[in-house]
């Protein structure tokens, strides 16, 4: 059984921590947590569906047609709910993406009510047999996907021209602008880019989760506790934090009781707040003043 | 303190029903010489408003008994309003139709929270109420006088669930899976109470799966280690899809059977894949499938009111309680009053709706009126109504 959990428990993190990879890199670019993340997810997912099943389009290009949507919405969000609010506190940044939240869940409720709708999946292969323990096909994409996205969004944010721009609009926006870069421009494209990756991970995960609006208040908690542990605004620490948090889920819902699955996420979030504030790979901000 | 209030109340609507008779009747709100107003209530719009098809069927059959003729020389005069599955929205429309409208009787409630909103004060009112469909065991538990449920309760589910579980032969080890809300300990409590009571079994596996879950391994694993001969699932569709492919995907391959919330067909399409069906079953509260002869009529009123809106289980669960209705207000005769339509009620033995699987069972100390069901499951492609697990050879 532990061999199982532990497997099932990689595959379930690499959800989160695609979900949280998308907030980590909105976070360290805008400094906005993205509150509506969850519902990026779901809503790709349902513009995969409808795809699908209105026009028939071949699964390939709808996924490709989701993630230009769901980057045209994300940028769209920025120009038109976002960047009138430069300058607000963050708690009101924070209540336009929960608004914004409750508003995509309105669109797709109203669009196709409440029930639970499935998409096929996406690769039909057999499962691979490691000894007694069962690996689906699906998570090994995820998995790979994950660990893909974090190693081109690594080398883009930390090793490439794009990483520094990202970091001088973060610090100084004034200043940024002042050496020639367009910041909202800027703010606009990472939103896209950040909403495109929740796209990613709806298309990875539609088939395996199904689909209902609330799909995506439950993975946010999850991908919230993930940044969480892992340090915010780092990336590998959001992908290592998911990871674990998937293996822990599994672990205490298999050997403590099924209802720790749900409420591991939460005591998570507690923990680290309370003993290691900047996560297992974080750094503590020091500010000379 | 219980049976004295009861006894009180049954004593009461008798005295009403049968020492007051004549005239003093016609007093009754919601009743004229040629036509007696019902208020129909239900989710119609909003996230629930799938449930609100069977206020639809509902009024379809009035409608229908209207054009041929009416009861006892009165017409049915349907006002509907809408809940939308808000507690607040329910409690609202209930003190309209009562206080505004001044209905007769009222018949609807698809949300059991909104049921149990709005309850104490249709109690207090002394309105006679028939539940559309919410099957919450506790609107009529403790029995109050002038509240009936004309589906299967939540415990009457988890009974009957566990009593099909005991037809597999050699039946012994039964696994339970349930969310830990309210509406799952509803079916899982009187569940195991049936296990422990009638067969004097305690499950080997009692696992919880929250809503919103996408992963069942822990739950499956845990199952599957106890290696039951059957597992009862009181869980929400998609949590049930969710479950029944992680078992089929760890090798759990146990006869599963899930409650009248799951639609079998909707899960077969939401796992996609015909062989996990194949342990699959799910109380079905029916007396045939939508396109046997014995529902064609049903169905054909259902289409006839409501053009355009698909006919499905829903639609046609909240019909046994408008036959309910209809034949509780014949059986009150020309003379009617509100206290001999609560008699009729509770004086309703074995009635066969003809829409529902099990027939309708009132007395004054049970108001809980539909106590069995059937399973439905897939034999093949084909889908089949059973009542034992050895009806179908799989």
């Amino acid at each position: 059984m532990f061999g199982q959990l532990v497997v099932s428990g990689i595959g379930q993190g690499s959800i989160y921590a695609l979900v949280a990879l998308g907030m980590t890199i909105l976070f360290r670019v805008t400094t906005v947590v993205n509150f509506g993340h969850g519902e990026l997810f779901m809503f790709s997912a349902f513009v995969i569906y409808l795809l699908l099943n209105a026009f028939n389009v071949p699964y390939a290009l709808a996924a490709l047609a989701a993630i230009v949507v769901l980057f045209a919405l994300g940028s769209a969000v920025e120009r038109l709910l976002m960047r009138p609010l430069q300058g607000a506190p963050h708690m009101a940044l924070a209540m336009m993406t929960v608004a914004l939240s409750y508003l995509l869940r309105g669109v797709v409720r109203m669009a196709w009510g409440g029930d639970v709708r499935s998409v096929p999946p996406m690769f039909d292969f057999e499962p691979v047999m490691l000894g007694n323990v069962v690996l689906a096909a699906q998570d090994i994409v995820t998995i790979g996907a994950t660990l893909l996205l974090v190693a081109v969004f690594f080398v883009l944010l930390q090793r490439s021209r794009l990483g520094k721009l990202a970091q001088a609009a973060t610090d100084s926006a004034r200043g940024a602008a002042l050496i020639g870069l367009n910041v909202p421009a800027f703010h606009r494209t990472m939103w896209g880019v950040a909403a495109a990756v929740a796209a990613i991970a709806g298309i990875l995960v539609a088939p395996v989760t199904l689909l209902y609006p609330d799909m995506g208040a439950g993975v946010l908690v999850r991908a919230f506790a993930a940044m969480t542990l892992g340090g915010f605004g780092n990336l590998g620490g959001a992908v290592a934090g998911g990871l674990l948090m998937g293996v822990l889920e599994q672990l205490a819902g298999g050997y403590v009781s099924t209802a720790m699955v749900d409420i591991a996420s939460y005591i998570v979030i507690i923990v680290v707040l309370l003993c290691r504030p900047a996560g297992l790979f974080g750094r503590v901000e020091r500010v000379r003043v | 303190m219980r049976m004295r209030w009861l006894t009180l109340g049954a004593i009461a609507s008798g005295v009403m029903a049968i020492g007051l008779g004549g005239s003093a009747r016609a007093a009754d709100p919601g009743l004229t010489k040629d036509s007696i107003k019902i208020g129909v209530f239900g989710p119609m719009t909003g996230p629930a408003a799938a449930f609100g098809h069977a206020q639809l069927g509902i009024r379809a059959v009035y409608e229908d008994l209207n054009e041929h003729g009416g009861i006892n020389g009165r017409k049915l005069e349907v006002v509907l309003e809408d809940t939308a599955c808000d507690p607040a929205k329910g409690i609202a429309a209930a003190k309209k139709l009562i206080a505004q409208d001044q209905v007769f009787l009222l018949h609807g409630g698809s949300c059991s929270n909104v049921v149990m909103a709005l309850k104490p004060d249709v109690i207090a009112s002394g309105v006679p109420y028939v539940v559309a469909t919410a099957a919450n065991a506790a609107i009529t538990d403790p029995v109050a006088p002038n509240v009936f449920q004309t589906v299967a309760t939540t415990a009457t589910m988890g009974r009957t669930m566990v009593d099909f579980a005991m037809t597999k032969p050699g039946a012994k080890r039964i696994a339970v899976i349930s969310h830990s809300d309210e509406w799952g300990k509803s079916g899982h409590d009187p569940a195991l109470v049936e296990l422990k009571t009638k067969f004097n079994l305690t499950p080997v596996a009692d696992v919880t799966f929250e809503r919103g879950s996408i992963n069942a391994t822990p739950q499956v694993l845990q199952i599957k280690g106890a290696n039951p001969d059957f597992i009862v699932a009181f869980l929400y569709p998609a949590e049930f899809a969710i479950f029944v492919r992680d078992a089929f995907k760890y090798g759990l391959t146990v006869p599963t059977m899930g409650s009248q919330a799951i639609s079998i067909e909707d899960t077969a399409q939401q796992v996609g894949n015909p062989a996990i069906m194949k342990n699959v079953y799910v109380f079905y509260p029916l007396a045939a499938q939508i396109g046997e002869a014995k529902l064609a009529r049903w169905v054909d009123i259902f289409k006839k009111y409501n053009p355009g809106v698909r006919v499905e289980t829903n639609g046609l669960l909240g019909l046994g309680g408008a036959e309910a209705v209809i034949e509780a207000l014949r059986r009150a005769g020309p003379d009617l009053t509100r206290a001999k339509f609560i008699a009729a009620l509770d004086n309703m033995h074995s009635f066969d709706s003809g829409v529902l699987a099990a027939p309708l069972e009132f007395s004054p100390t049970h108001h809980a009126g539909m106590n069995g069901g059937a399973t439905i499951t897939y034999v093949g492609d084909k889908l089949v109504l059973i009542h034992k697990f050895t009806d179908v050879q799989k």
